[in-house]
């Protein structure tokens, strides 16, 4: 294996003086240890477990270099720093640790929303919590962790728990959950089902609309029901900004080839069929659109009812 | 060691050997007009290996894509260490074989990702193993050469990594995944490992607000890049995947044993995305591929060989 490095041509007066910067640059300013390393538990904080290596941080857009490919989604939601660190027990598992810090609680909640598939299962751990097969996802204040472990074995999934309530336990911050989620009707909703979304990237993960223009919502909730219904609010912040964005949305569907308008309803709402064999219904809710989508046209319609 | 090669030289000898790693090629959508049904290759079976090698097999088999005495790249995923989120050794090591047995006289993994992520991923101890050469660059632009590409776009520029061009052909060994962008990753989306991180980056308008427009821009600049570069042959890992939190993970895992293998990129993808329910045309980068003359998004149109090992 060889790393290589290209070849620079500098003159011997500018080398001096670009050591003595250095120099003076790593003297004056040494690398301090980012403000994540406190919540690291440590090696004998859970019986068992050690820390493998050196912890790995990466702050701001240098997300990039450790998520390359995948860090937009951390962005949109507003993203501050992370910190990695892996540990391992005396059976030779390893489990890694993630501590995202988010720009705020409401970020991580949305973070923890997007990543969770709402068919693991539910801890009392921070703000809110699953366990999947092979990992751990929880929030707490404007903090992310996900554990990872490299299999599903029992010892596995007791690393993951344990290294998950260590950590827990040190950081500050509750778990009160952005107030749109309770505009959510909680009837017959399905809990693992919410998710919070602050852009595009996360809408076109619970449903694309392949529009260019009226989805520049403030924020937006997604729930799904008991008969298979999504419900999808998306806030504009003002009346009158929702009224410009569903006038551009609305104009952008029925320009779409994908989307046809359905026939033989009767209620005051717009309402599509989406090629995919689903139903989507519009509803104009104050600050709010609410968009019901359902394979019948029935439901759809009266998703869209429930908050209108 | 190996001389390095001009773009003349490579020019010379890609046209010499019916290779496709190609500069300047102009692909448009009425050149894919009239061509014969492209071929896709799938391997099935729990033994990952072995669905590579059965994958390459109905194809015609590697010496198809790699002559006597070539140099070969290979650009396999090492993005994340977390389970279905890179290629599998197993497929690295198939591919490694092959090329061998092809006659291949120089096999170099090639990557600016970081030594770490190759070790934990274990493909590090494959190429050891097999004694091949890892070549790890730095995140620095003066190892990245500017290539123009034909019909860009949103890209009239990339910039590639320069060592690919001391190699006669290249083979692209994406894991196909889901990803938090545009849903779906595969052939077309890995060719980004090639490309400078700080080209790359461009690819995302500047103060990157993930509105359509930007999105649709981001899909584009992976649809030109592979307008500059044409890999020899594509060998997809989709033995285990992650399905939700791509591209990074850790997401579900879905397990469909199988290896996919071919030329035609755009018809790979679609064949990948259809394997967990999504629809091909839904698909931004794949839908545009196709539009633009990359390949065949119609899988009824596709010469599709299925085999279990």
């Amino acid at each position: 294996m060889s790393r290589v490095r290209p070849k620079v041509r500098r003159s011997p007066a500018l080398s001096v003086l670009l050591a003595l910067a250095l120099a003076w640059g790593a003297a004056a300013a040494p690398r301090s240890e980012g403000p994540l390393r406190a919540y690291l538990p440590g090696d004998t904080a859970v019986p068992g477990w050690a820390m493998d290596g050196a912890p790995q941080e990466f702050e701001g857009e240098d997300l990039y270099i450790y998520i390359d490919g995948g860090a937009e989604i951390y962005e949109e939601y507003g993203f501050a720093r992370v910190i990695v660190q892996d540990y391992k027990n005396t059976a030779g598992k390893s489990v890694s640790l993630e501590i995202f810090e988010m720009e705020a609680p409401a970020a991580a909640f949305g973070m923890f929303t997007f990543k969770r598939s709402g068919r693991g299962r539910s801890l009392e751990l921070g703000g809110g919590s699953e366990l999947e097969s092979y990992y751990l996802n929880f929030w707490k204040g404007r903090f992310l962790v996900t554990l990872t472990g490299f299999d599903e074995s029992e010892g596995t999934v007791v690393g993951l728990l344990s290294i998950g309530r260590a950590v827990a336990a040190k950081l500050p911050g509750g778990g009160e959950a952005p107030g749109l989620i309770a505009a959510l009707p909680a009837e017959g909703l399905r809990p693992g089902s919410v998710k919070y979304l602050k852009g595009v990237l996360g809408l076109n993960n619970v449903y694309p609309f392949y529009a260019a223009r009226g989805l520049a919502f403030k924020e937006a909730v997604r729930g799904i029901y008991d008969r298979g219904e999504t419900l999808i609010l998306l806030d504009y912040g003002s009346v009158e900004a929702r009224r410009a964005a569903w006038l551009e949305l609305r104009a952008e569907i029925q320009r779409s080839e994908r989307f046809e308008p359905a026939k033989n309803y009767l209620a005051d709402a717009f309402a599509f069929e989406d090629g995919k064999g689903q139903y989507v219904a519009f509803g104009e809710a104050g600050a709010r659109l609410a968009v019901g989508i359902h394979s019948t046209l029935e439901w759809a319609l009266a998703t869209v009812a429930r908050v209108r | 060691m190996a001389r390095k090669i001009g773009r003349r030289e490579f020019f010379r000898r890609s046209a010499g050997a019916g290779l496709t790693l190609a500069l300047g090629r102009t692909l448009s959508a009425s050149s894919s007009a009239g061509r014969k049904a492209p071929v896709v290759g799938v391997g099935i079976g729990s033994d990952n290996e072995q669905a590579a090698v059965k994958a390459v097999q109905l194809l015609g088999g590697m010496k198809k894509f790699v002559t006597k005495k070539a140099k070969v790249a290979l650009l396999p995923n090492v993005q994340s260490r977390h389970p279905g989120s890179y290629t599998k050794p197993e497929v690295l090591r198939a591919v490694i074989k092959m090329c061998k047995k092809a006659g291949a006289r120089e096999i170099n993994c090639l990557s600016w990702q970081s030594m770490k992520q190759w070790e934990d991923t274990g493909l590090k101890a494959v190429i050891d193993a097999e004694g091949v050469g890892l070549k790890l660059f730095e995140k620095d632009e003066a190892l990245f050469r500017p290539v123009a590409v034909p019909g860009g776009v949103a890209l009239k520029e990339a910039r590639v990594l320069a060592a690919l061009y001391d190699h006669d052909l290249f083979i692209n060994m994406p894991i196909t995944k889901d990803h938090a962008g545009n849903k779906f990753t595969g052939t077309m989306k890995n060719l980004m490992g090639l490309n400078s991180p700080v080209n790359n980056r461009t690819f995302h308008h500047p103060n990157w607000q993930t509105d359509p427009e930007a999105v649709a821009h981001l899909e584009q600049s992976i649809v030109d890049l592979n307008k500059a570069l044409k890999p020899a042959l594509n060998v997809v890992d989709a033995t285990e995947i992650i399905v939700t939190n791509g591209p990074f993970g850790p997401g579900q895992l879905f397990r469909p044993g199988k290896v996919v293998a071919g030329t035609d990129r755009v018809a790979i993808d679609a064949y990948c995305a259809s394997l967990w329910g999504l629809d091909p045309k839904d698909i931004v980068q794949i839908k545009k591929g196709a539009e633009q003359g990359l390949g065949q998004i119609d899988l009824a149109k596709v010469d599709l060989r299925e085999e279990n090992i």
